[in-house]
């Protein structure tokens, strides 16, 4: 056997013992719906046939049948023995670095800075850490992008973080300072480089233009309507702009 | 003879009100710009396509117009991806993989615009004999499907999930089952269909309404192409084109049996239940290799290999409507995310769904494929250049379009969370190679298997013999049976002595 295919067979053991356990917590919690027949002070209950459990149980059934399947496999092809130590499990550090700093920021965009910041401000920042951070391929770049956004995400949670402060614009003026910095910085370090003055127009126009056409030509809701740049394009467009045609 | 007249006709009145809609056009040349734009960037897929234009025009705009946006795109992407598999050795989505084992050789010969001609040829005939047989065979299966009830449905979605984990898993059959076992898991969250009993919400509201489709779509394809994508890849070798983009047609007429075997294998592959058009573009190549006269040059720059897997997989998008249009299920990834279209604007595929949208579905496809030949010989040297655009450049704009698309069908945050635990999940399923594409199906099919095999007991009083006393639920039984029994291990060794028996 081939060593990419015992690296999957190492990784297989300790997919297969975490399905494992996930059937069993969902089958106990399964237990819960009521399953078989019987009458509860005279009203007939639910038969097992109609019951709300039984696709549900036999879902996790099958995925702990299912699991156990590949975790004797695992073992049987040599997994178990390779599952315990990072060479065995094709355990590479700086994928698992890069992996770690994408899950960071995107957590960071989705749970902190989309519900409260700008969405244009706060999308702008996200798309000039990714392509700062990542195009070159370099550590450090990579660390500090993935640090702005954390630190936007963390001033933001810690200033705002009640639904009913979301409007406010004190981590709006925080996140562009940071995106200004940013840029700046990319700027600065890709003096000649394409990429470098690529990426500002990039990160100004696709959240602008996605913003615009949601809210305007889609009339769709968009996230934080009154943060600080997006409140002003919605005012001078039904103020400013849209009388212009309306009348 | 009187239903295929019919037929047409029917075809003819919807082609015209598409084309006669100046509307049809704005729609249908963006949709087509950008899903071939999407097939020919490598990191994006034609399923990303549909899934984004799903969260964009889903249920923003009326469906009709929002199907001329889904197909188009739809039709475009599976084309594009022949570009970067011909000029880079790269294909530019999984359909197009065989195309990259003789195109690009054609290409290195100083014949990359003749191969760009060839394939656009192909993927377009491709898809009109795809359209050909939705028309002919939906209309006629809507009528059978009229007599299939609850157990035969139920039957039908979970062989649609196990087909789809049988055949889309790279590695082990059980990895595609779990994978397909989880989607339907994720199903059964909320509200039950019958009694309306709260499942796994572990008291949070938003749970009660079960998961929303478009943000799983999202997450499950979106966010695991971009944590994958964002890294630094050096720029593959872009051969220059040295000869001009132009259909041969005597060529094609030389090929015509090729194109038309191709076509109709697309057509099959992609009415199987959760099978792509990446399947069919390999099974159609590895048909046409041994068939072939010319079967010892497949892989060195052979015509009849490149139109082959081109011609089928676009002819797959077809054969991919048939089983949505006619029962609900899918028949490719795209064609998932295309119900999910049709779910967020209250439509139910299957035998109820309005004729008038399976005829308009034809005009369509066949506009689509009329669009798509003229971009693919007018407007190639556009989408060559946009092959030069890095990934890393161009994937974070698809997270931006992802969370804004995801945020505005539901309208809430919470989309957006799920979306995202959906990605990481995927991700990791990616990485241990589980396939995705049954988790999605059975998350799209999941409701309908619950409410269906429970129907169908609670109408038998619990007999289980309902799922085998009517003809089609006992062969939809026998044919589940096979493919699971096809799997153990004694089945299989008893099929190894017989091979080895027969050789």
């Amino acid at each position: 056997m081939d060593d990419d295919k015992l690296v999957m067979r190492a990784r297989d053991f300790w997919a297969s013992t975490l399905l494992i356990l996930v059937s069993l917590f969902f089958i106990w919690r399964t237990l819960d719906i009521p399953l078989l027949g019987g009458a509860d002070n005279a009203v007939k209950k639910v038969e097992w046939f109609n019951s709300a459990a039984l696709v549900p149980l036999g879902i996790f059934t099958g995925l702990l049948l299912l699991s156990i399947s590949l975790l004797m496999r695992s073992i049987r092809e040599g997994g178990a023995a390779r599952a315990f130590n990072s060479v065995g499990l094709g355990w590479d550090a700086a994928e698992a670095l890069r992996f770690t700093t994408l899950m960071l920021i995107f957590i960071v965009y989705i749970v902190a800075l989309v519900p409260r910041v700008d969405f244009i401000n706060a999308s702008g920042l996200v798309i000039t850490a990714l392509i700062y951070g990542y195009h070159a391929g370099q550590r450090e770049r990579m660390l500090l992008a993935t640090a702005t956004v954390v630190v936007a995400g963390v001033f933001a949670l810690v200033l705002h973080f009640p639904q009913s402060e979301w409007n406010a614009h004190g981590d709006d003026w925080f996140a562009l300072v940071l995106w200004i910095a940013l840029t700046a910085l990319m700027l600065w370090t890709g003096r000649g480089e394409r990429m470098a003055w690529v990426t500002p127009m990039i990160a100004i126009g696709a959240p602008l233009l996605l913003i615009c056409a949601m809210a305007f030509a889609f009339r769709q809701n968009v996230p934080n309507r009154s943060s600080l740049i997006f409140s002003q394009i919605e005012y001078h467009y039904y103020v400013t702009l849209r009388p212009l045609w309306r009348d | 003879m009187d239903f295929v007249l019919s037929q047409f006709l029917g075809f003819g009145g919807a082609f015209v009100a598409l084309i006669a809609d100046p509307w049809t056009y704005v729609y249908m040349i963006g949709s087509m710009f950008l899903g071939i734009t999407f097939g020919a960037l490598p990191g994006l897929t034609a399923t990303l396509a549909v899934t984004i234009l799903t969260g964009f025009f889903g249920n923003k705009i009326p469906l009709d117009y929002s199907l001329i946006a889904l197909l188009g795109a739809y039709v475009g992407a599976i084309y594009g991806g022949s570009y970067p598999s011909i000029l880079l050795n790269i294909p530019g989505t999984a359909a197009s993989a065989a195309t990259a084992l003789d195109g690009h050789p054609l290409a290195k010969a100083g014949r990359g615009g003749e191969a760009l001609g060839l394939t656009t040829t192909a993927s377009f005939i491709g898809t009109l004999i795809g359209t050909f047989a939705l028309l002919i065979f939906v209309g006629a299966l809507l009528l059978i499907s009229k007599n299939i009830a609850s157990p035969e449905k139920a039957l039908l979605a979970l062989f649609g999930i196990l087909l789809s984990g049988a055949l889309m898993s790279e590695d082990l059959v059980i990895k595609g089952w779990i994978a397909g076992l989880i989607g339907l898991a994720m199903a059964m969250v909320g509200l039950d269909p019958l009694l309306s009993e709260p499942r796994f919400t572990f008291g949070w509201s938003y749970m009660m309404s079960g998961f929303q489709v478009v943000p799983v779509l999202m997450g499950a394809f979106a966010i695991p192409q971009i944590i994958a994508g964002m890294r630094h890849v050096k720029a593959g070798t872009l051969l220059q084109l040295s000869d001009r983009i132009l259909p041969h047609f005597p060529t094609i007429r030389r090929y015509m049996p090729a194109i038309a075997r191709s076509g109709v294998i697309g057509t099959g592959i992609g009415a199987l239940p959760g099978v792509g058009e990446d399947v069919a573009g390999w099974v159609s190549y590895g048909v046409g290799k041994t068939v072939s006269k010319e079967g010892d040059k497949f892989g060195k720059g052979s015509v009849e290999g490149l139109l082959s897997s081109e011609t089928a997989n676009n002819a797959c998008i077809g054969g991919a409507l048939i089983p949505l249009l006619v029962l609900g299920i899918p028949g490719s990834p795209p064609a998932a995310a295309l119900m999910g279209a049709f779910m967020i604007n209250n439509v139910i595929p299957g035998p109820t769904l309005d004729p008038a949208i399976i005829l308009r579905v034809v005009a369509i496809l066949v506009l689509a494929s009329f669009t798509m030949f003229l971009m693919g010989l007018f407007t190639a040297r556009v989408f060559i250049r946009i092959l030069r655009i890095p990934q890393t450049v161009f994937l974070p704009v698809v997270l931006i379009l992802t969370t804004i698309g995801s945020f505005s069908v539901g309208g809430g945050i919470n989309d957006l969370y799920l979306m995202l635990g959906v990605g990481f999940v995927a991700y990791f399923m990616n990485m241990l190679a589980f396939p995705i594409a049954p988790l999605v199906i059975g998350v799209i099919l999941g409701g309908m298997f619950d409410e269906m095999f429970r129907r169908s007991l609670f109408l038998s009083d619990g007999d289980l013999m309902v799922f085998a006393s009517r003809p089609g639920a006992a062969v939809l039984l026998a044919l589940n049976a096979a493919l699971i029994a096809s799997q153990l291990p004694p089945v299989k060794r008893a099929f190894g002595r017989l091979r080895k028996r027969a050789a």
